[in-house]
């Protein structure tokens, strides 16, 4: 068939109207963009802002912690950290999916990660992974560019390069809580901020968590860093010098995992003062955790080990745990009848091996009784009857009195948080907490620390210390001085004199007689706490945990750990001229002398050993001078 | 050469020349910044390829200017099967890319058919509808044929599940219905079919992110990062234009890539940040002298063949600009649709050309018997 000629298709006014068509669309297309860019103009210029400009904080350095001799305890490494900024992600699926590839994680989870969003705060970077390894940085790295909305950000993160060691005094940073950002305490502080939660991190959170920055930055699409706008350089937190003395402590933790091969490391906690100041030399409690671990909020699998360890390694033993303290207590006992006239240097009693007293009897310790025994040999053997004998005459409440004069039975103000207040028994404590009158036979038992008494380490450490530097009861010193972070001081922490203990200074030395003869006499209980060269105050404790019948007739080895005693050892020395008093408590370690004690006596020795190199040093330098 | 005289030089169209030369222009200058982004080098990789499209393209647009069209219009039955066959034989021997089967690849090159296939449309309909005068016969029956004419590239389109060009190149066989003189029964009943055929598309045709885009546009707050994103950074680019724009390559919505897909389907997003309600205007203005300049061809051609081949090369240009840009206005649901000659796409913008050049063609010879 042949085409039309032009003139046979009408189309003229067909053509027409679609012209009409084209004006009319060009027209609509005018008038909307005249809708947007004019009427709409500055709202979506606006919006197109916030799109590409974001505030960013800068996380500040935390604060370093030195020991006394300038050895840092915890300082700052780099932490790589996968962010997702939920609003920028634009194929999230896609984007979780290559993730987890990369990651080698579970898709659901990155998914609930990236879903939990606080409130509507889409622009918000949320972690995925925190910590990574050079692996999977390396991975994320090459594969950034097709994952727009993931990013990878290096914070500075707490490193503790001694790991567990003074895990407990140093503490555990976490994630803050919900209830703690309620507090005024945590002002200005972000629901995802890691906070020093226990120990000395929590203590002077304030001064080591330093001044966080903020950037404003101009961000792609891919939460890419395009240009900084302006940015306020964090201010890195101060540092804080300790006390401590990371040798001592050294020797401290070491002595606790010294045991046979087929026994576990003992559990328990030292704590070493410097008696003429209260400086905290050694605070130690075993079983202890890494605190690593921690740093950037707690992983919850590894929490819930930590948490449900039946032997509670997250408790700070030397402080939040309070224990019956045993013989240790005898003196304060031994001050008490001082004190009130109830007994003097040459009162003495008959030991047979019991105490016969309201028609029962209460056994010696040494079954075959301890013959004839004074102050001096009732402390150096630990003789029940003597104390058993005499603390009927004195009572609960005078003996009470004077025991509280050394700060026993109450908090030490040591600046740890969470400190337990232990519990010094007196009458009218029974009354108001148990409803009942303090029985005779009550007195027996507090006399020899077998009763309601509980002490926690650090409070024995500072009523010994008492006893040692002439009666003065010392705030624990933690902390020697806060520093900027240049090591300028800003503050200095002041020896602290809580109290006095109630008794004469001469009354004190036969106390202190009584001790060194526990350590430096054949036959004493303590010999295992012996320094070579220097004289050693000390006394041994044993605490019955259950009671004897389901012990007896049983080998030590076989008595499950549980059912074993606790063992004590409280020292000072040198006996002469006291400068460090050492509190050691062994959970189930059987007695005093033979577990507690050795562990003392290796806090004591390098201690001395440090103390003879150093004055050899000063020796020597004076030596030069004088040529 | 046989098939051109002086007297067809001069009467080469200066106009519509000076028309496409002014878009392309404004094209290439707005793709430029559109590619800056993550661009390393001087000329930006995808800038570059466009380049060398354009020159692939001017030789198309240069052939189909040369051969007369009475010539083209005997071969209109042939191109048109060989552009069909081409766009099947993707199906066979054309790679998945993005989840379509429409690209032949060839090393660094690659080449999308089915654009071609909408230069043979509209060469076989007009070639139809010059036969058979479509207000002759005022039955729907009158139009089976050509409808299965637009079917057969349309289905064959659908069937490498490339939805935006498919439901183009419906468009442009349905822009031939302006001729179609039928009675309001019959138009009516093409209503309904056209209804039915819509929502059955929708239920088993689309896709699910197809599906999602359009509830997405019928409700934009429904999922703001979804598709929703895309038609939102799209408002967001041309409202922050203003008047005068943010400057050239200067526009925050394009330089830190906020803007999907800038270089194609949302290049004029680009150019409404960067350039503002002046470029947008000046850009729409001289596309649309363009269509209408076409339309004047139409009329003033010598043959009805020229006329409505000279109809459907603007219909053919007409559709995807004015899909695209309703899209990126917000005014239509987010599809697919690149704006011809400004737009990224070689494919695109050999077909445009060569469909340009045809026009040329017609004007050139209106006066030739």
């Amino acid at each position: 068939m042949e085409p039309l000629k032009r003139a046979e298709l009408r189309v003229e006014n067909r053509l027409r109207a679609a012209t009409v068509l084209l004006i009319i669309v060009f027209l609509l297309f005018t008038l909307r963009l005249f809708q947007l860019q004019f009427l709409k103009g500055d709202a979506l210029r606006e919006r197109s802002q916030r799109n590409s400009v974001r505030s960013l904080q800068v996380e500040a350095p935390r604060g370093e912690l030195l020991d006394r001799e300038g050895r840092s305890f915890a300082t700052v490494r780099a932490a790589y950290q996968l962010q997702v900024v939920p609003g920028d992600l634009r194929d999230p699926e896609r984007t979780y999916i290559a993730l987890a590839q990369l990651l080698g994680d579970d898709v659901e989870t990155l998914r609930q990660r990236g879903g939990a969003t606080l409130g509507g705060r889409r622009f918000q970077p949320v972690v995925l992974r925190d910590d990574l390894d050079f692996d999977a940085l390396a991975r994320l790295e090459a594969h950034s560019f097709a994952m727009p909305g993931a990013t990878i950000a290096v914070l500075p993160r707490r490193f503790y390069p001694k790991g567990a060691l003074g895990a407990h005094l140093l503490g555990t940073l976490g994630r803050i809580r919900a209830d703690q950002i309620e507090l005024e305490d945590y002002a200005g502080y972000r629901g995802s901020d890691v906070i020093g939660q226990t120990g000395i991190e929590r203590r002077f959170e304030s001064h080591l968590r330093g001044a966080v920055g903020g950037r404003n930055v101009v961000v792609d699409v891919a939460g890419r860093v395009v240009e900084v706008l302006g940015q306020v350089r964090p201010v890195p937190g101060g540092r804080v010098v300790l006390a401590l003395d990371w040798d001592l402590q050294q020797a401290a933790e070491a002595a606790f995992r010294s045991t046979a091969p087929d026994q576990p490391a003992h559990m328990g906690a030292a704590v070493a003062l410097d008696v003429r100041n209260g400086d905290v030399l050694v605070l130690a409690s075993l079983p202890a955790y890494d605190p690593n671990d921690f740093v950037a909020g707690t992983d919850p699998e590894r929490w819930q080990a930590l948490v449900g360890d039946e032997w509670q390694p997250l408790r700070n033993r030397a402080i939040q745990n309070h224990y019956p303290p045993g013989s240790v207590h005898k003196a304060f006992v031994a001050a008490a009848l001082l004190a009130e006239g109830v007994i003097d240097e040459h009162s003495s009693v008959f030991c047979p091996g019991y105490f016969r007293y309201g028609g029962r009897n209460y056994r010696c310790w040494q079954a075959g009784g301890h013959g004839q025994v004074n102050l001096r040999k009732a402390l150096k053997r630990s003789c029940d009857v003597f104390f058993y004998t005499f603390g009927v005459q004195l009572g609960v409440d005078r003996l009470a009195r004077h025991a509280a004069s050394f700060g026993i039975g109450q908090r030490t103000g040591v600046a740890l948080p969470d400190e337990a207040p232990g519990l010094l028994p007196t009458s009218d404590w029974k009354f108001q907490n148990k409803g009942e009158v303090w029985l005779p036979g009550e007195t027996v038992s507090v006399s020899i620390g077998q009763s309601y008494n509980l002490y926690t380490p650090i409070q024995l450490a500072v009523a010994y210390a008492a006893l040692a530097n002439g009666g003065e009861v010392l705030k624990p010193r933690l902390a020697l001085r806060l520093e900027d972070e240049h090591g300028e001081t800003e503050h200095a922490f002041p020896r602290e004199v809580v109290g006095r203990i109630s008794i004469s200074a001469e009354q004190s030395a036969l106390v202190q007689e009584g001790l060194v003869a526990v350590v430096e006499e054949s036959g004493g209980t303590g010999r295992r706490a012996r320094v070579p060269g220097v004289r050693v105050a000390g006394k041994t404790g044993t605490v019955q945990v259950v009671n004897r019948t389901r012990t007896v007739g049983l080998e030590e080895s076989e008595i499950p750990i549980r059912h074993r005693d606790h063992a004590w050892f409280v020292a000072f020395a040198p006996a002469e001229a006291p400068e460090i008093a050492v509190a050691v408590f062994v959970e189930h370690g059987l007695h005093g002398g033979s577990t507690a004690a050795p562990i003392a006596q290796k806090i004591l020795s390098r201690y001395f050993e440090k103390r003879a190199a150093e004055q050899e040093v000063l020796a020597g330098r004076d030596g030069r001078a004088l040529d | 050469m046989p098939w051109i005289n002086r007297r067809v030089l001069q009467n080469f169209d200066g106009l519509l020349f000076g028309l496409v030369c002014v878009v392309l222009g404004i094209g290439f200058v707005n793709l430029f910044s559109a590619t800056q982004p993550g661009a390393a080098g001087a000329l930006p990789s995808e800038f570059q390829r466009q380049l060398l499209s354009l020159l692939v393209a001017a030789i198309g647009f240069s052939a189909a200017l040369l051969i007369d069209y009475q010539r083209l219009e005997r071969w209109a039955p042939l191109l048109y099967t060989l552009s069909v066959l081409l766009v099947l034989l993707t199906l066979v021997l054309a790679p998945v890319t993005r989840g379509s089967r429409s690209w032949f690849l060839y090393g660094g090159l690659s080449f999308q058919p089915a654009e071609i296939a909408k230069v043979g449309l509209v060469l076989m309909l007009a070639y139809w509808f010059a036969r058979h005068p479509p207000d002759q016969d005022r039955r729907l029956r009158a139009l089976l044929l050509p409808g299965l004419i637009v079917a057969a590239p349309v289905l064959a389109i659908l069937l490498q599940r490339d939805m935006g060009i498919a439901v183009l190149t419906l468009l442009i066989g349905a822009t031939f219905l302006l001729f179609v003189r039928i009675s309001l029964r019959s138009w009516l009943m093409m209503a309904g079919i056209a209804t039915l055929a819509v929502t059955g598309l929708f239920q088993f045709a689309f896709r699910e992110h197809q599906r999602e885009r359009i509830l997405d546009f019928l409700d934009p707050a429904r999922a703001p990062l979804a598709s929703g994103y895309q038609a939102i950074q799209s408002l967001i680019a041309v409202g922050s234009g203003g008047l005068f724009g943010q400057g050239y390559l200067s526009g925050p919505q394009t330089q830190l890539q906020f803007l999907p897909t800038q270089h194609t389907d949302f290049a004029f997003s680009v150019l409404a940040e960067e350039w503002g309600f002046v470029g947008c205007v000046v850009l729409l203005a001289c596309y649309f002298a363009l269509l209408i300049w076409g339309l004047i061809i139409a009329s003033n051609s010598k043959d009805s063949f020229g006329a409505l081949l000279a109809f459907g090369v603007v219909g053919m240009l007409f559709w995807p600009a004015a899909i695209n840009v309703a899209m990126v206005l917000g005014l239509t649901p987010v599809v697919g649709v690149p704006f011809p000659l400004v737009s990224y796409g070689g494919s695109q913008l050999l077909a445009n050309l060569i469909a340009l050049g045809l026009l040329m063609n017609v004007s050139m010879r209106r006066y030739m018997f």
